[in-house]
């Protein structure tokens, strides 16, 4: 059954049945918080608090929207009460310690591990708007549209916005590395 | 068609969601621009560095959080169930549908009910039947709130607080819950509700003191301010020692030490 209609079921008092969408993205919710926050338990109750909000708001959802747009929209608003209530604490972790280890990696898999942890500064240091842009299109494998319906702005303004997004990371990227792709 | 626009589709073509005629336009760009090659070399080699970041995060969701899912869910089926609508019943045939026949039937239902009352036999027992319902009403509150401040779940204990505000005469079982979620909830927010929802109570010394006694324990100072504020607003005596001492605590947070200055001036003031 399409998540569309379960929700709509949702809606119409079989609650029950939200069950059924918890387990299809729950787990996307969670990754959405955990690259937004890089807080494992923080996240767990951030994406607690979207089904919840899904129950607590299940009458203004509509039909011929599409769920998962919705659902990240409830996301999107979790996260900014969640700003508006602390300080912001969401950087992402230095894991310089983790990539030490007892056998040394392969060249390459090392490589790849330091590109990693300089990519995960870059996306740190960037604002947060473009941040998430480039979470929902490359970790959460949000459609243009569907990403259009969750800031609520035009399909080509998500491509341009993508795109900004990408070319900034890029900036940073390189200039952590101190080398450029040639 | 220009740089730019072409630029715009480099992260859909890396992701593979380029449609034919788009990807065709742009490999045909590509052969001619060096500038747009770079630009799709840069970014093609961080779209895939972020497959290794992607691969890096854990996301595999514990075993207790499908739980505390649950748990809300059967909560919120319970909170339906118990408000369940009063079904429509059709309507009521031999009622009279003019207004001079309904204010007539309102007139004597009136004069009814006060006859009705005036020779129904007193008792006091109404009153006692009513005391006693309502202490049975507040220990249903008592008891909810107090379950609720035990759950998992920080959104289940800050409703259990904001339950809590309901009470009119808390137990010292509540009282002990909401100065544990002051002193111990690893919520801040849940922290920073509680100490609102003692307010009420915080007119008995005892509630008071443990108030005082919290602050230099708070991590967070946003909690240790709101504790100070309402110190100020209850405007509670004997403890200006305690927030002298906090107004020197170098290793307070320094919007704290200012806060307490503050609180000292503003209670002695006051005075």
């Amino acid at each position: 059954m399409e998540d569309e209609q379960v929700m709509w079921e949702v809606r119409e008092g079989a609650v029950g049945k939200l069950e059924l969408l918890f387990d299809r993205h729950h787990t996307g919710i969670l990754r959405y918080f955990q690259y937004l926050t890089s807080n494992r338990t923080l996240s767990e109750d951030l994406a607690q608090e979207v089904f919840f909000r899904v129950l607590k708001y299940r009458q203004s959802y509509q039909p011929d929207g599409n769920f998962r747009a919705w659902l990240y929209q409830i996301a999107r608003n979790v996260f900014a009460d969640q700003l508006a209530k602390q300080k912001p604490e969401v950087t992402m972790p230095e894991e310089a310690r983790e990539i030490r280890g007892a056998e040394t990696p392969p060249d390459r898999e090392f490589q790849k591990k330091q590109e990693a942890l300089m990519l995960r500064r870059a996306l740190a240091a960037m604002p947060g708007d473009k941040r998430e842009v480039l979470i929902m299109s490359r970790f959460l494998d949000l459609k243009h549209e569907e990403i259009a319906a969750v800031l609520k702005c035009e399909v080509g303004t998500v491509k341009v916005r993508v795109y900004r997004a990408m070319r900034d990371l890029s900036d940073r990227f390189f200039a952590l590395s101190g080398e450029r792709a040639s | 068609m220009n740089c730019e626009r072409i630029r715009e589709q480099i992260p859909e073509a890396l992701a593979g969601r380029l449609d034919k005629t788009a990807r065709e336009a742009l490999v045909e760009h590509l052969e001619g621009c060096a500038g747009c090659r770079t630009e799709v070399a840069e970014l093609n080699a961080v779209w895939r560095g972020l497959e290794t970041v992607k691969a890096g995060m854990d996301a595999t969701p514990d075993a207790g959080a499908k739980l505390r899912f649950q748990e809300m869910l059967a909560a919120y089926q319970a909170g339906m169930a118990s408000v369940q609508p009063v079904v429509s019943k059709p309507r009521v045939v031999w009622f009279p549908t003019r207004p001079v026949w309904q204010a007539a039937m309102a007139a004597g239902l009136l004069v009814c009910g006060i006859l009705f009352g005036r020779f129904l036999p007193q008792t006091g027992d109404s009153n006692t039947e009513m005391a006693q319902l309502r202490g049975q009403v507040e220990n249903l509150h008592q008891m909810v709130a107090l379950s609720m401040l035990q759950q998992q779940s920080p959104s289940a204990r800050m409703r259990g607080v904001t339950y809590s505000e309901k009470i009119a005469q808390p137990d010292p079982q509540v009282l002990d819950a909401l100065l544990q979620a002051v002193n111990h909830d690893s919520n801040v927010n849940v922290r920073l509700s509680a100490v609102d929802a003692l307010q009420k109570f915080a007119t008995e010394p005892e509630v008071a003191r443990a108030m005082v006694n919290s602050i230099a324990g708070q991590e967070s100072p946003l909690v240790q301010i709101a504790l100070i504020d309402m110190l100020v607003q209850l405007n509670t005596r004997g403890v200006v020692p305690d927030l002298a001492q906090i107004s020197k605590n170098m290793r307070m947070d320094e919007m704290v030490r200012q806060r307490a200055a503050w609180a000292i001036h503003k209670m002695e003031a006051e005075r």
